[in-house]
């Protein structure tokens, strides 16, 4: 199949990162973003369960102190992040801290989504299955995931 | 130990010794396996968090993906558990568990 190739999304442009989103694109990073903001703060449900991982899997009760201690910074700095890109949606390069906070929220969300589809690495994808739909969003966000890591590698030391 | 004129201070210092004993044994910070995460994103994390050489990244990044998990850092409890928190942050699916 001939397909047209759509630009890379994200690309290193001296000390800053170029992105290069269509206007339906970026409504839907618009978009999800909201959604992420909105889903974190109606409390954990079982799809956000990738986001809070256990850290002492033998252990309950250090677990449980654990996830006392973190559960408000990882909270605060998603929140963060979904805000960050809210804010930076529209704009046609990004600093690298906020290509970071991309990343955050892209890797998020699918981590919602695939819980949710229950995915494993086996899969193949069938666009014509029920689930096709959201499938395809996993896919387009690992995309833009792999693009943003692509890009940002050039600003690591 | 022994002594008695000031026993809270002993008591916090027989505690001290207790744990450090305990925590001589050091930590591993253990990241595994998941369908989920994309193999290039968490070798960047790797390299963004613990400033590790791409070679490096890349190898703990496949023993991920191969052996189904791999020790990503080592350390005191308080190291291990920063570690596992940063790497939460980033959405690895990480643990820690005392070397044996």
């Amino acid at each position: 199949m001939v397909r047209r190739r759509r630009p890379v999304a994200f690309t290193r442009s001296g000390d800053l990162v170029e992105v290069r989103l269509g206007d339906e694109e970026r409504d839907l990073v618009s978009n999800l973003a909201g959604q992420f903001h909105s889903l974190l703060t109606e409390g954990p449900g079982p799809d956000q369960r990738r986001l809070y991982p256990t850290a002492y899997p033998d252990d309950p009760v250090r677990n449980a102190d654990y996830a006392d201690l973190v559960h408000d910074d990882l909270l605060r700095s998603r929140l963060e992040a979904a805000d960050v890109v809210t804010a930076t949606v529209g704009n046609d390069t990004l600093e690298p801290d906020e290509l970071e906070q991309w990343m955050v929220v892209l890797n998020s969300l699918r981590l919602i989504l695939g819980t949710r589809l229950d995915i494993s690495e086996a899969d193949e994808f069938d666009p014509e299955a029920p689930d096709g739909a959201e499938r395809s969003l996993l896919l387009w966000l690992g995309m833009l995931l792999e693009e943003a890591v692509e890009a940002s590698l050039g600003f690591l030391p | 130990m022994t002594g008695t004129a000031m026993p809270d201070i002993d008591e916090r210092l027989a505690e001290d010794v207790g744990e450090d004993v305990h925590t001589a044994r050091p930590w591993i910070v253990l990241v595994w396996n998941d369908p989920i995460n994309l193999m290039s994103y968490v070798a960047f994390v790797f390299r963004k968090l613990f400033g590790y050489s791409r070679q490096k990244a890349d190898k703990l990044m496949l023993d991920v993906h191969h052996k189904g998990r791999a020790v990503v850092s080592s350390g005191t409890r308080e190291k291990a558990e920063m570690d596992v928190f940063r790497l939460h942050e980033h959405g690895l699916w990480a643990t820690m568990q005392q070397d044996d």
